[in-house]
């Protein structure tokens, strides 16, 4: 094969999609298949192609597998995938390797394998422990598998991060406070809390438009994001992303990358890179995407190109998902643009409005502004 | 072509009795169309018409019969049916001596079928009343035939039945034509007058001039004059529509055509002008029209600010066509720049909106239409108000007039109650019932323009499960008790927005007007009080409460594209509102000032 964006890049951050899962859930958007075991031996021969574009080894500081659940797998694929990725990547000293997990079957045998092959920070998606709302999300795991789970990582990995689900219908907000609760009493390194969105093509679309349930209003919405930012912060969880918190020196540094704009290969159906420049996304297909790498061709399927402006702009509002902020300074060496001639007015009329602040060469959103992230996204592009 | 061989005729009617199928079938009968192109309705050239099934501008068409050995020349004068066109519709009597009055012979008489029939008398046309639709299941003939002679005055006797879908009677038809419309009276030898009646602009051959020979001839080749601006040119083309136009040397009195003589600005030919010869001008021109009066106007704003010159063009390009039709610049703060335009009612309103925003792809915000009103002012000034901005203060302010009509509504006995209702609820005065037989009456209201305009029509077929009907004339102006509403959005007053209104329904309006609005503006990061004044008193308030909470949750590799281009496209539809301070408000809003009328 000649040269290609993959080949020729340097990029030292990578993620891999796995895409085998249980269950759909009624929320999931992601590319995602259930009950298609048969498909597993064919993605594994295929992502061993798709992983073939890197030409040569490369040592990276940060590596994601995620879902889909990747340790769905049985033992000998789960085997398999590691030794794969252990043949094209090696890693830098302070590296960071993280696998999306589910608390139900997560035995202490897969965590030792993924211990053994480097993995170092496990992200399990909890979701809540509570009993009915677990069931509105129609997860399939109980409080004692979500325990045991935690268990097994923690006496091999200790660098453990859980999600959870707020804004679910039925879920009162004395109930968001207590999940919170829970979630600190179990001294974790990193949270990540997420509003219920309902996405187009989800089981949770079509009942949502049937009205089988209703979304959970504004004011509900916003105590409990405003709850997830107090309860956690004062256990020590600090936030640092809209969504994400962490104990010092836990954050996420392979999410961090995105939120940088820096450079990242992706590998697997659904999966997206970027790489000088260009943001590329793969089939969503799983059949699709293990076809074009069986047969040799691309299985990207869309190439996001954006002039420099636009690029600029999209770097910024990304980077304002972080609570630091954007360096200014960074930014123009980065974009090319600076800040002012790009935005100027209109983050001056945000910074007036006190959603956003500009103080020693960083500019971010405010505490009243992390609420409305997307509204002021949206005057920046 | 000798007069007594000529006969110029329209054909009048309610609308939907017919009138377009007629006009087909005579064309048919004399072989100016094939039966494949009777299909279409031949004479409604413009789109909108077609979709809308009615028929806008006037038409015309000569078509050619023999009888009794002769061959006679028709002159068929198309009129518009809808109440707007009441205007074009005396226009086009004025070029005929005979007019086709067709009934419907299940509906009967209606409200316009009394209309242009007093249109038609007024001109002094021989009418020939023609019950059509008699081959329909149910038919109401012995009916209908009285009502002809009781509501209209004319004789039953001389009435035809006919069926102008199936080609019933259409003979009869032809041979009342020749028979009882009197032939045109002009002489040759006379000092050329000819009536200009109409006018269209055609890109390729500049203006058309529809003319309709009074006296004299009119030759291939010759200078004319167009009376009123004394300005000579040359006939390039002359001829006739059969229905398409086609050449010929000259038209003689009482003949119907068509003249081309490079002119490429349509506002040289004035519709009602007199066309004559400079070297043998006429004592005195024809008495031609009135001008017409535009009665509804509304705002226009190009969303795109940018599209301003292109609307213009646009709009001096329908108004070429269109003599009713005005427009002139004016600024608001909300919208920018735009025009005030002039309409002679809603559905024309309508027609032009949809005209420029479909054919052109102009999008438009438009305000709610107003009627004109006239005001008094203290120091004796009698001002013309086409727009609430334009208000004096009340201090000025002697007397606030608005126009008034006498409304005609036919509707079946049983709903006369409702309909009194809706007309006492919009400040009606009662003037007479009429009974038509035993189950319709006739009953005349004299009732403010305003209160009619937007949806008058609307009620009465729903209070009338269709069968009512209406028509309208403008009598004059009278002092009512009106007042300016305005609104003010987050304390800043939407000029846009602004209405009259009388001062005994302003606070309901004023409320159901924040309430509408608060359901159109969106919620916006901080909160936005809505208000309505009448002056420096709020009479009503609404608030739209701050948006809280709006953060996408997640946001990683494979989001990013996808989040960007959603946000991309919510920046695009915040583009097509208007931003009025800090506040975006759609386009839909600036019309919820005629919804919340509605809601009441």
């Amino acid at each position: 094969m000649a040269s290609s964006p993959v080949s020729n890049s340097h990029a030292s951050s990578a993620y891999i999609h796995v895409p085998f899962c249980i269950h759909r859930c009624g929320y999931c958007d992601f590319t995602v298949v259930a009950n298609r075991d048969d498909l597993i031996g064919a993605y594994l021969e295929a992502l061993s192609k798709e992983l073939e574009q890197l030409k040569t080894q490369r040592k990276l500081k940060t590596l994601f597998l995620g879902g889909g659940t990747p340790t769905y797998f049985e033992e000998k694929d789960l085997e398999r995938l590691m030794e794969l990725l252990g043949e094209w990547f090696s890693f830098e000293d302070d590296y960071e390797w993280s696998v999306e997990a589910n608390p139900a079957g997560l035995s202490s045998e897969k965590v030792r394998i993924l211990s053994d092959a480097g993995v170092n920070r496990v992200s399990l998606g909890v979701q809540s422990f509570d009993k009915q709302v677990l069931k509105f999300l129609e997860r399939d795991h109980r409080r004692t598998e979500i325990d045991e789970a935690i268990h097994n990582v923690k006496k091999l990995i200790d660098n453990l991060s859980i999600d959870l689900i707020f804004a679910v219908p039925g879920q009162s907000t004395e109930l968001w406070k207590e999940t919170l609760q829970q979630a600190v009493s179990l001294g974790l390194q990193h949270v990540s809390t997420y509003g219920l969105t309902i996405e187009k093509g989800t089981g949770f679309w079509s009942r949502f438009q049937k009205k089988e349930f209703l979304q959970a209003d504004e004011d509900t919405q916003y105590d409990m994001y405003r709850l997830s930012m107090e309860i956690l912060s004062q256990a020590g969880l600090s936030q640092y992303e809209l969504s994400n918190f962490a104990r010092p020196g836990f954050r996420c540094l392979h999410n961090e990358v995105y939120w940088h704009g820096e450079e990242f290969f992706g590998f697997g159906p659904g999966a997206a890179s970027f790489l000088a420049g260009k943001r590329r996304t793969n089939h969503r297909s799983v059949t699709a995407w293990i076809k074009k790498n069986l047969s040799g061709e691309s299985a990207v399927q869309e190439v996001d190109e954006l002039n420099e402006e636009d690029r600029a702009r999209e770097r910024l509002i990304i980077g304002l998902r972080l609570c630091e902020g954007v360096d200014e300074q960074k930014f123009q060496e980065q974009t090319g643009f600076k800040l002012e001639e790009l935005s100027g007015k209109t983050i001056t009329r945000f910074c007036d409005m006190n959603l956003l602040e500009r103080e020693a060469g960083m500019l971010r959103l405010t505490d009243k502004g992390r609420f409305l992230a997307d509204s002021i996204f949206v005057d920046l592009l | 072509m000798k007069p007594e061989f000529i006969r110029n005729f329209s054909i009048v009617a309610h609308i939907d009795h017919g009138k377009s199928t007629l006009a087909d079938q005579l064309l048919l009968k004399t072989g100016a169309i094939t039966e494949r192109e009777f299909k279409e309705q031949i004479l409604d050239d413009l789109d909108i018409e077609r979709d809308r099934g009615i028929t806008i501008k006037a038409r015309t068409v000569a078509i050619h019969y023999e009888y009794e050995g002769n061959m006679y020349e028709l002159n068929l004068i198309d009129t518009p049916g809808h109440v707007d066109f009441h205007y074009e519709v005396s226009r086009s009597l004025a070029a005929c001596e005979g007019a086709l009055l067709l009934v419907d012979a299940f509906q009967g008489v209606q409200a316009q079928s009394v209309a242009n029939t007093y249109a038609a008398m007024d001109a002094e046309l021989e009418i020939i009343p023609v019950i059509n639709k008699i081959d329909l299941p149910v038919t109401r003939v012995d009916d209908v035939l009285e009502e002809i002679e009781t509501i209209l005055g004319l004789d039953p006797y001389e009435a035809l039945k006919i069926s102008a879908k199936k080609g019933i009677g259409i003979d009869d038809v032809l041979e009342a034509i020749i028979k009882r419309v009197p032939a045109p009276s002009g002489k040759e030898e006379n000092p050329l007058k000819a009536l200009v009646f109409d006018s269209k602009y055609d890109p390729f051959r500049g203006v058309v001039t529809y003319v309709r020979v009074v006296e004299g001839v009119l030759r291939k080749g010759q200078k004319i004059q167009f009376m009123k601006e004394a300005e000579n040119f040359d006939i390039i083309e002359l001829g006739q529509f059969c229905p398409e136009m086609k050449k010929c040397d000259s038209l003689g009195p009482g003949q119907v055509g068509y003249i081309l003589s490079g002119i490429k600005e349509l506002d040289r030919v004035h519709v009602g002008d007199t066309v004559a010869d400079p070297h043998n001008l006429p004592d005195e021109a024809l008495p031609g029209y009135q001008t017409p009066q535009q009665m509804v106007f509304c705002g226009m704003y190009p969303i795109d600010a940018t599209d301003f010159e292109k609307l213009r063009l646009e709009m001096q390009k329908l108004s070429l066509n269109d003599a009713s039709f005005s427009y002139v610049a004016e600024t608001s703060d909300a919208l920018g720049f735009g025009f005030r335009c002039g309409f002679l009612g809603m559905l024309h309103m309508e027609i032009i909106q949809q005209r420029l925003e479909r054919e052109q792809q102009i999008d438009l915000i438009q305000t709610a239409p107003n009627v004109t009103y006239e005001i008094l002012k203290t120091n004796g000034d009698v001002i013309k108000i086409d727009n609430p901005q334009e208000v004096p203060d009340s201090g000025q302010i002697d007397e606030f007039r608005e126009p008034i009509t006498r409304a005609t509504f036919i509707v079946p006995a049983n709903n006369i109650g409702t309909l009194m209702q809706l007309c006492e609820d919009r400040r009606g005065t009662y003037k007479s019932t009429e009974f038509l037989g035993t189950d319709r009456a006739q009953i005349i209201y004299e009732l403010p323009l305003s209160e009619i305009v937007y949806d008058m029509h609307d009620k009465l077929k729903s209070a009338t499960r269709g069968y009512g009907t209406m028509d309208y004339d403008i009598i004059g102006f009278k002092d009512a008790d009106l007042v300016k509403l305005d609104i003010l959005v987050k304390g800043n007053r939407v000029d846009a927005l602004s209405t009259i209104v009388h001062r005994a329904v302003s606070e309901k309006r004023g409320r159901a007007l924040v309430k509408r609005l608060k359901k159109e503006i969106s919620k916006h990061m901080f909160e936005i009080p809505l208000q309505a004044a009448i002056s420096a008193r709020i009479i009503a308030r609404e608030t739209i409460s701050a948006m809280r909470k709006n953060v996408t949750a997640k946001c990683y590799g494979g989001d990013i594209t996808r989040k960007r281009k959603l946000w991309a496209k919510q920046k695009e539809g915040k583009k097509r509102m208007k931003q009025f301070g800090q506040v975006e408000i759609p386009q839909k809003a600036f019309l919820t000032v005629l919804e919340a009328g509605q809601d009441e």
